[in-house]
């Protein structure tokens, strides 16, 4: 249950049968009830064959069917290791939050760090920054990666952010260069997050950021190294959740 | 030697001691942790006191080699344990105590660099004691072979050595004496018998008495901060490399400790290194092994005695005021 | 003490009206957050402690102990408050003085004293000074006078705040614990005190009335210890109520205090030998340790930990608000005044564990402390709670970190304010935390 987007995956036999997602909107109950049925219509499940339903995120109390919770963090853990078994750090970057886990090889979880106060080094940093640009959202990646350069913005708060790219508007920097700060300034505050976790290989990038190739690029020269994305990035946290329920299921057996 | 003279040694001591024992009961096992173990300890060595005055009553001729084995070699294993449970000149000094505490009037504590200066001083006094016959006697062949048997001139090195063990009371002359008996206080025979006019004796002897008395009665303990007797055992803590051989430590648990200072303020010797070292075993030389600090420590398993790597006694969490004074 | 007509250094005067009003709002709202708490309590542990009665009624500002202490004062009694725990109370209790903690933990206060201090100042200093502004507090309206560590910045400058209101009895600890000249400097400040507590109260010290107090308080460390140990068994008492027990030693009278522990101990005792623990025996078992926290909204963090899913059982803290206000006894060895001045300020600076301090020989002793508990209590997290501007307490942290991982315990570091927004942003990461722990319990 994201800020933004509900997002629902419904697990049979170890894989993944399906996947959905809705926005939260004003009613976040009512859009994971929408997506809960088209994940089922997908998968071509019947509701009553759903042995546990776990939700998790920053709304996981309004989800609706739900039998327990689980902690994002604990969510990405499980979904890094079963995507990629070498992954022992995972980084969530959502909308509004971004997370970093730590874990051992049975994707428990060992430490992790929050970022919910700084939107900074969330996506609505690049919506915002977008807009100020007057580009379309999913432009700004392929956008930043024909900057050869970019010039350092003050990304201690989205509301400075915006205004030192104002800043560089009237300094007639072009638009590559001004996506590609905007990206490095948000890979700054994402790996001095993740650098008071520690970084141990391999590290997992996840969450809807994780699409955008801009942001991905300037992690991964920020943080040094090579990062695992997953196909469906933004739907880790829910993965983990069908995940973790079920282990459930099997320890209850 | 005879047997029945060995038997009534014995029975001597063992008398002695349940006539203590009769009295001592009734405040040994009190409530009162924090005073346990000294009590226990004023009552060993009360009966340390009459085993030795048995022994040198009784076994005259026995007496140098037993006394010895006890000073000397003893020590190597148990570290100063004699000085506080044994020596009758620390009884002396505790009883001192126990009347200045009696009249609640307070100790004196000696400054830092004092108390270790007077530590060093020891082994002054011990070379100097050993030196003396070579510069008051005749040199010849004689005199290593008497040094050897503590013979001649070399007597008295075995009354300074063996002083702090004279019983109060002995069966021969000596400073003050009636009846055949002496009041010999420890270490004045060894004066007495190198300078044999009566009046320098008997003022000797007073004196002699007066300041060790005056002065432990308000600096506790204060003749042990120097006595040479004591040399032996304080070489062998003092290095680490000969660490090995004491068998009895005082040990200390770093994690614990919250270095609260109340074994460094209870410590009659005034030894520092218990507050100040962080762990491990307390190696020093000043430790008399009166148990004070590890039963006034307040944190269980803290401050502990191990003997042979098993603990033997260690802190309680006494929390329980004193009862009686 | 400042007479009416002077000018305050730093707190201008508030219109009668709106103190009034502050002060009613702010006192409603505790007294709903302070009923709130023990409700929560009651509903987390069922079957709790009947001895808890005393403390619940005891735990309000407002109600009996307000009363008492009214009652003694009109009798002639000096009430004299602190802020820390440095605070000599064998002095204090020998001068026939009543000894009352004063720091502030009211929530609604805090923004009251934004006005005088920046926000970046520890809240506990803002919340006082806002509890004074609006004359919130009992006990500090109370006080005759206060003593006041300066211990750290904030306590500086609150000493000087305050003391427009009452008189302030300074004591500055050194910031090095064991060099001699400190130790020196404590000695002395401790007699000076002294001879303050005596003028404030009229009252000489003499060694029987010391002795007499040294004792009492031995009593008091002898049944605080007695309830933390057990804690250290499975959970027998939740750790919001021990905490509770705690905190009230603070403000109550001790000797009546020391009885009602006492008298909980014994039913605890029967508990466990019925194995009628307050909740699973599995249950993670947390250690807080950081800037002290004080009733009553200030509960917030040991209430997230044990109304959350998975649940957590707070066994063991390092607050000087909780587990160490009593944990360490004056320790005497002859009962000479000198002895036992010597002792109490011994006792008061050596045993901290304050990160005011450093020491030279590596300032070990909050280390060893925290490594001691963990491993007493079978300790499986540590949350290390610090409020937002207390330098000390978050410069630790590291070297904190790395002690505890070295024995492979997990810390989480949790960072707050005197405020109730952030309480579901604080919920996500100790429930996180939590399922942490629950998972490696289980392995």
């Amino acid at each position: 249950m994201g800020i933004q987007t509900v997002k629902v995956v419904i697990l049979k036999d170890g894989t993944v049968a399906s996947r959905s997602k809705a926005f939260s909107g004003f009613e976040p109950t009512k859009a994971a009830e929408q997506a809960f049925e088209e994940a089922l219509k997908n998968a071509k499940i019947p509701k009553k064959d759903v042995v546990q339903i776990l939700a998790t995120g920053s709304g996981m109390e309004m989800a609706p069917y739900a039998n327990g919770t689980v902690s994002m963090m604990g969510a990405d853990a499980k979904a890094g290791v079963f995507l990629f078994p070498s992954a022992r750090t995972v980084i969530d970057i959502g909308a509004e939050e971004a997370r970093a886990v730590k874990c051992d090889e049975r994707g428990f979880m060992m430490d992790f760090v929050v970022n919910e106060r700084c939107a900074a080094g969330a996506g609505t940093f690049i919506e915002a920054m977008a807009r100020a640009l007057e580009v379309k959202l999913e432009d700004m990646g392929p956008l930043s990666l024909k900057a050869e350069r970019a010039s350092p913005i003050n990304a201690s708060c989205v509301i400075f952010g915006e205004s030192d790219v104002v800043t560089l508007i009237h300094r007639q920097e072009s638009k590559p260069e001004i996506a590609r700060a905007v990206f490095d300034a948000m890979a700054d505050r994402v790996s001095s997050m993740v650098h008071r976790l520690g970084i141990n290989p391999e590290v997992v990038l996840a969450g809807g950021v994780a699409k955008d190739v801009g942001f991905i690029e300037s992690l991964k020269r920020n943080l040094g190294i090579n990062l695992l994305i997953p196909e469906y990035p933004e739907y880790a946290g829910a993965l983990g959740a069908a995940l973790t329920a079920a282990n459930r299921v099997k320890a209850a057996k | 030697m005879s047997l029945k003279t060995v038997s009534d040694a014995l029975s001597l001591t063992i008398s002695a001691g349940l006539v203590l024992a009769g009295i001592l009961v009734i405040f040994i096992w009190i409530k009162d942790r924090t005073r346990k173990i000294s009590y226990l300890r004023i009552f060993i060595q009360a009966v340390s006191l009459f085993a030795i005055f048995s022994t040198v009553l009784l076994l005259a001729q026995w007496n140098s080699l037993v006394l010895a084995v006890v000073i000397l070699v003893l020590p190597i294993f148990v570290g100063r344990f004699f000085c506080g449970w044994i020596c009758p000149f620390g009884f002396y000094l505790d009883l001192v105590s126990l009347v200045r505490k009696t009249f609640r009037i307070r100790y004196w504590i000696l400054p830092e660099k004092v108390n270790v200066y007077l530590h060093k001083l020891r082994y002054v006094i011990a070379a100097s004691v050993l030196a003396t016959p070579f510069f008051f006697g005749p040199l010849d062949v004689k005199t290593w072979s008497s040094f050897l048997q503590f013979q001649g001139s070399f007597k008295p090195l075995i009354v300074y050595f063996l002083g702090p063990l004279e019983p109060l009371l002995i069966p021969w002359p000596g400073g003050i004496g009636f009846n055949g008996y002496s009041l010999s206080y420890p270490y004045i025979r060894g004066i007495t018998i190198y300078w044999n006019d009566p009046l320098f004796s008997t003022i000797a002897v007073w004196a002699f008495l007066a300041v060790t008395v005056a002065s432990s009665f308000m600096v506790r303990r204060f003749w042990c901060r120097f006595c040479p007797t004591g040399v032996s055992a304080a070489a062998l803590n003092r290095f680490s490399f000969l660490k090995r051989i004491p068998i009895v430590h005082l040990n200390k648990s770093e994690e614990k400790c919250t270095k609260c200072g109340i074994c460094k303020r209870a410590c009659p010797v005034q030894v520092t290194e218990v507050y100040e070292q962080k762990g491990g075993d307390i190696a020093t030389s000043m430790c008399m092994m009166c148990l004070r600090c590890v039963e006034m420590c307040p944190y269980e398993g803290c401050l502990k005695v191990n003997a042979a790597g098993k603990t033997i006694i260690k802190s309680r969490n006494w929390l329980e005021p004193s009862k009686s004074e | 003490m400042k007479s009416q007509g002077q000018e305050r250094k730093y707190v201008p005067e508030l219109p009668q009206k709106e103190a009034e009003e502050l002060r009613n709002s702010a006192k409603t709202m505790s007294m709903k957050v302070m009923a709130d708490n023990i409700q929560r309590m009651k509903k987390t542990a069922p079957n709790r402690p009947e001895a808890m009665q005393y403390f619940d009624d005891i735990s309000n500002f407002f109600g009996q102990r307000e009363k008492e202490i009214r009652a003694e004062k009109e009798k002639g009694k000096k009430v004299i408050g602190y802020f820390c725990t440095f605070a000599p109370i064998e002095l204090i209790l020998a001068a026939d003085a009543i000894p009352v903690r004063v720091s502030s933990g009211f929530y609604d206060t805090s923004k009251l004293g934004d006005r005088i201090v920046p926000v970046e100042v520890c809240p506990v200093i803002r919340s006082t000074i806002g509890a004074k502004m609006v004359g919130l507090s009992p006990y500090l309206e109370l006080s005759d006078a206060i003593i006041s560590t300066l211990t750290c910045d904030g306590m500086t400058k609150l000493s000087e705040i305050m003391s427009d209101y009452k008189p302030i009895l300074t004591m500055s600890p050194p910031r090095v614990k064991d060099s001699a000249q400190s130790l020196h400097l404590w000695s002395e400040e401790i007699k000076a005190v002294k001879a303050q507590i005596e003028e404030v109260t009229g009252n000489k010290i003499t060694s029987k009335k010391l002795r007499a107090a040294i004792e009492t308080m031995q009593k008091a460390t002898k049944a605080f210890r007695r309830l933390q140990d057990l804690r250290k068994g499975n959970p027998v008492i939740m750790g919001r109520d021990a905490m509770l027990v705690n905190q009230t030693s603070m403000w109550d009278d001790i000797k009546r205090w020391t009885e009602k522990t006492e008298a909980l101990c014994d039913e605890l005792e029967k508990r466990v030998q019925q194995k009628a623990w307050a909740c699973p025996p599995d249950t993670p078992r947390v250690l807080v340790t950081g800037t002290p926290m004080f009733w009553p909204d200030n509960w917030k963090v040991p209430t997230l930990i044990e109304e959350a899913t998975p649940q957590g059982v707070l066994v063991a803290d390092e607050l000087c608000s909780s587990d160490r206000i009593l944990y360490d006894p004056v320790g005497i060895d002859e009962w000479t005044m000198d002895d036992m001045l010597k002792g109490i300020s011994e006792r008061y600076l050596m045993a901290s564990t304050c990160p005011c301090f450093t020491s030279k020989d590596g300032n070990e002793d909050r280390i060893n402390w925290l490594l001691n508990k963990t491993k007493e209590f079978k300790v499986n997290g540590v949350i290390y709670y610090v409020v937002r501007g207390c330098m000390l307490y978050a410069m630790e942290y590291s070297r904190v970190k790395k002690a505890l991982d070295r024995i492979n315990i997990p810390v989480y570091y949790l960072d707050t304010e005197y405020t109730r927004e952030d309480v579901g942003q604080l919920k996500t990461r100790v429930e996180a935390f939590l399922e942490m722990l629950t998972a490696r319990v289980d392995f």
